[in-house]
């Protein structure tokens, strides 16, 4: 009874409950005990030696067949002679055979995530190309270079009322890429769709931007994305990028960058490089821009059939457009909410497109192609978003009046390059003329001076002989030359002055040369040596 | 005595228990392993095919040159569309958003005497309990018809599972009918038929035949009639047998009133409302006076009459596949008003592409429960 209330060192030593403090046995068992043993009493013969060696081999070769099998796994993954003895007939050669007609796709898996690269996502790559042929190889730069996996994604051209070499230059291109020695540059599936829609519109750059060709141009344009996607579109991809073919410059990593922001539409800033003359850089694609309500007026005043095409004056819209909201040292991952998007390079989850977003070859609210794309996509409830300080570079293709322009300018150019060609002719023949009379001064003057000294020294032996069987001027330049070395200063002296001169010696040479005053000197004096 | 000093003995290895291990850990492995072999042996074998649709990814890494996909070319100019399908070897693609499987639309499938090895078929189907019934139901036809007799192998077949979650409204028709849920279930029907038509329409198809999964009697040579006519968008009459709960006598009513002609009443109700909101056909709140198909069925048996339509209905519905190529989709927003096939055939229309009905040429709905139907007569009448 009062063991109960004990504390528990107190108990006493022959209680079944070990003290913490009563000396024991080391091991923590109570050293005198009869009634709690676990240690069995009876004798328990050990295993046979021979048996239990045996057993232990038996576990050995277990272990290395195994470990042999798992090995034969990882080397040999296809060889189904030896799996199939696991797999209780589970994949048989029938059902092999069915899924050749039949798959089984579930779209929530495909829906495209920020980081694809990591999940394997799939991503189709539209390109519309048309008379493409001296762009393609600029592509191929691109494609090469690009970072994401290149085996997670498909590879769709369409190839339409071409009449270059555009087709023949893309499949051998690809063919040379497919077969590239590197093992990551190859791409997954390659689908080249031929179409001629009987383009109406020429493509060449004036008629390609001006005014009236838009609306029917952009239509046509649609219709070629529309056949692009709707051919190519599988259920395994999880996002679609377009990029036009003109793209010149552009980051490597684009499609991780755009998809990091996890937007169901996302395009990039659009500009292009310009030559000096025109101000270096200027913005190029005019069809990502924010609605205003003054365009929204507008679009109710028109047809139903009528486009609105961005960055023309007919259509003063007063949009706020990506383009020029660029700040080349902002953030390139800000965002900004868009409603119409331009196609040069658009990043869209493939869900879009699966639940019917497409780009209107008909007036969609006003609107077509890319833009009506926008507009379409916001219509259902996609974000669709645009990263004004992200930039790509278009292609810089001179219009006519560029071109015009630079005709002239090369012409001017031209003009200005054999005037400055013929100056720099002449100063070079003055230079030649001109260029040792100093040396040649000196010279002179030495040459002048010894003979004064000597005319001098002769004057004072009195013997007035002519020291040089020279011309009958030399008297003439002997007098000449004293006054100079008299004057003591004679380098600062004008040439004219002194060719003025010695001119007066020789007259005969002024009508030799007549238009210059200051070559007629130079004989003269040459002739006085 | 006490227990000897030493180490606390581990129990005895069992065996048994290894091997188990053993083996499991050989199965889980040969799981893992043998996913990725597969992909890298049906997609070599697959790539000798002529079954565009049906082509799998590329592994996950080729290492070899000749492991690499090749360069396909396409010359879409060279697919025709002509009023003699069979003769062309043109290909059909039947597609249909299932809820629900019926054993008899898959018998009245099988029953088309187009050539099987030009039709290839598209399934999709929500994901919810209903949806994997059906799933379940349906993967057990197509394998049994796929393993069959080479004549009724379809081409292809796929089936997709949608990505998004069907609006919760049961699949009752007195509640499915309500005014309130149409939109919803319309638009969640639209994107089904979109993901489904954009990922499966391809390069080689010509024709597209909408076909609803509650389409259980059609004449055999339904694709062939309909194509005949070389109409973009063509529809037939669809109608609902049922059992008419006065006289007791199996009869046959209407069923799909989508298919119209538009009446200047709907043009006013329309320019009056929102541009999100959307006109229903067969509603007394709506009285659109609007000339339906449904009722133009006279009793001659004169089946090629047509009639040029601003509206067209799903159920049974052939297209020209240069029309989806062109952009025609099912709008899941109101377009002008109008929503799914109503607003698809709108949008064909803007495209330039007309709808056609053929009033006396039927195809019949599913059989539905007495009370539902006699439900539904009264919102109609």
């Amino acid at each position: 009874m009062s063991q109960s209330t004990l504390p528990s060192y107190a108990v006493p030593a022959n209680s079944k409950v070990m003290s913490r403090h009563h000396p024991g046995v080391s091991n923590g068992y109570p050293r005198d005990q009869h009634d709690f043993d676990f240690a069995p009493h009876s004798f328990l013969p050990r295993a046979n030696p021979v048996a239990r060696r045996r057993k232990k081999l038996m576990t050995r070769l277990g272990i290395i067949i195994a470990a042999v099998l798992l090995f034969g796994l990882f080397v040999w993954p296809g060889d189904f002679s030896l799996t199939s003895v696991f797999s209780l007939g589970l994949v048989g050669s029938t059902s092999e055979a069915l899924m050749d007609t039949v798959r089984y796709y579930d779209l929530s898996n495909v829906q495209g995530t920020a980081r694809g690269w990591e999940r394997e996502e799939r991503i189709l790559l539209c390109v519309p190309l048309r008379d493409a042929e001296p762009h393609i190889p600029m592509m191929f730069s691109h494609l090469r270079n690009l970072t994401y996996p290149h085996h997670l994604m498909d590879l769709a051209f369409l190839v339409s009322d071409s009449k270059d070499r555009t087709l023949e230059l893309l499949i051998e291109m690809l063919e040379e890429l497919q077969a590239h020695e590197d093992p990551k540059q190859p791409y997954g599936e390659i689908s080249i769709i031929e179409k001629d829609f009987g383009q109406k519109v020429n493509q060449d750059v004036e008629s390609r931007h001006g005014f009236a060709a838009q609306a029917s141009r952009r239509k046509l344009m649609a219709q070629a994305r529309n056949w692009l996607l709707s051919a190519t579109l599988r259920p395994y991809h999880s996002w679609v990028y377009w990029r036009d073919v003109d793209v010149e410059t552009a980051p490597f990593t684009i499609v991780e960058d755009l998809m990091r922001h996890n937007k169901d539409v996302i395009v990039p800033n659009v500009w292009r490089p310009l030559p000096d003359w025109l101000g270096g850089e200027q913005p190029y694609d005019l069809n990502s821009w924010q609605e205003s309500d003054t365009a929204l007026a507008l679009a109710e005043t028109l047809d139903e059939d009528a486009v609105i095409v961005e960055g023309y004056a007919e259509y003063a819209t007063w949009r706020p457009h990506l383009a020029y909201l660029r700040d080349p040292y902002g953030d390139p991952d800000m965002e900004m909410e868009i409603d119409g998007v331009g196609g040069v390079s658009i990043l869209a989850k493939a869900r879009v497109f699966r639940s019917g977003v497409h780009f209107p070859a008909f007036s969609f609210e006003r609107h077509a192609e890319t833009e009506g794309f926008g507009k379409m996509a916001k219509r259902m409830q996609f974000s669709v978003v645009g990263l004004p300080h992200y930039t790509i570079w278009h292609l810089y293709e001179p219009s006519v009046d560029d071109i015009k322009h630079m005709e002239e300018m090369e012409k001017e150019r031209l003009a200005k390059e054999a005037e400055e060609r013929e100056k720099a002719e002449k100063e070079k023949k003055i230079k030649e003329q001109f260029s040792d009379t100093n040396s040649q001064w000196e010279k002179d003057k030495s040459e002048i001076q010894n003979i004064a000294k000597q005319a001098a020294a002769d004057k004072k032996t009195g013997s007035k002989k002519k020291s040089k069987p020279t011309t009958e001027e030399t008297d003439e330049d002997d007098r000449v030359n004293a006054d100079e070395v008299d004057e003591d200063d004679l380098l600062s002296e004008p040439l004219e002055e002194k060719t003025g001169r010695s001119k007066k010696a020789e007259p005969e040479d002024k009508s030799k040369v007549v238009g210059s005053k200051k070559r007629t000197g130079r004989p003269a004096r040459k002739g006085a040596q | 005595m006490a227990r000897p000093m030493g180490p606390v003995r581990l129990r005895k290895t069992n065996y048994v228990t290894l091997t188990i291990g053993a083996c499991l850990c050989l199965f889980i492995l040969y799981f893992i392993v043998s996913d990725g072999s597969d992909t890298s042996t049906s997609a070599s074998s697959s790539s000798n095919g002529n079954q565009q649709l049906l082509r799998k990814p590329a592994p996950a890494q080729a290492k070899l040159i000749g492991d690499r996909p090749p360069v396909r070319r396409f010359n879409l100019n060279n697919v025709t569309i002509t009023p003699d399908p069979i003769e062309n070897r043109e290909v059909v693609l039947i597609l249909t958003p299932m809820a629900r499987f019926y054993q008899e639309y898959w018998n009245n499938l099988m029953k088309l005497d187009y050539p099987h090895e030009l039709i290839s078929l598209g399934f999709i189907l929500p994901k919810n309990k209903e949806g994997n019934a059906a799933t379940a139901a349906l993967q057990a036809q197509v394998t049994k018809t796929q393993k069959g007799p080479l004549n009724d192998r379809f081409r292809s077949v796929v089936i997709e599972r949608q990505d998004f979650d069907p609006p919760i409204i049961s699949q009752d028709e007195s509640e499915r009918h309500k005014m309130e849920n149409q939109k919803v279930r319309r638009a969640s029907m639209s994107r089904a038929r979109n993901s489904l038509l954009f990922t499966t329409l391809g390069v080689e198809t010509s024709w597209v035949l909408w076909l609803d999964a509650d389409i259980v009697e059609t004449p055999p040579s339904l694709i062939q009639d309909l194509a005949a006519h070389d109409k973009p968008l063509i529809v037939p009459n669809c109608y609902q047998r049922y059992i008419d709960p006065e006289t007791g006598k199996p009869a046959e009513r209407p069923y799909d009133f989508n298919s119209w002609q538009d009446s200047p009443t709907a043009q006013e109700i329309a320019s009056k409302m929102d541009p999100d909101d959307i006109i229903l056909e067969g509603y007394r709140e709506m009285a659109t006076y609007r000339s339906l198909m449904a009722y133009m069925a006279d009793k001659s048996d004169e089946k090629d009459v047509e009639v040029p339509l601003d509206g067209v209905g799903g159920t049974a519905l052939l297209v020209k596949a240069d029309v989806h190529r062109d952009g025609a989709m099912f709008p899941p927003f109101s377009f002008y008003n109008l929503i799914e096939t109503e607003g698809f055939a709108k949008m064909a229309k803007r495209l330039g592409w007309a709808a056609t009905g053929l009033p006396n040429y039927k195809v019949n709905n599913y059989i539905c429960k007495i009370v539902a139907s006699a439900l539904l007569l009264l919102t109609l009448l």
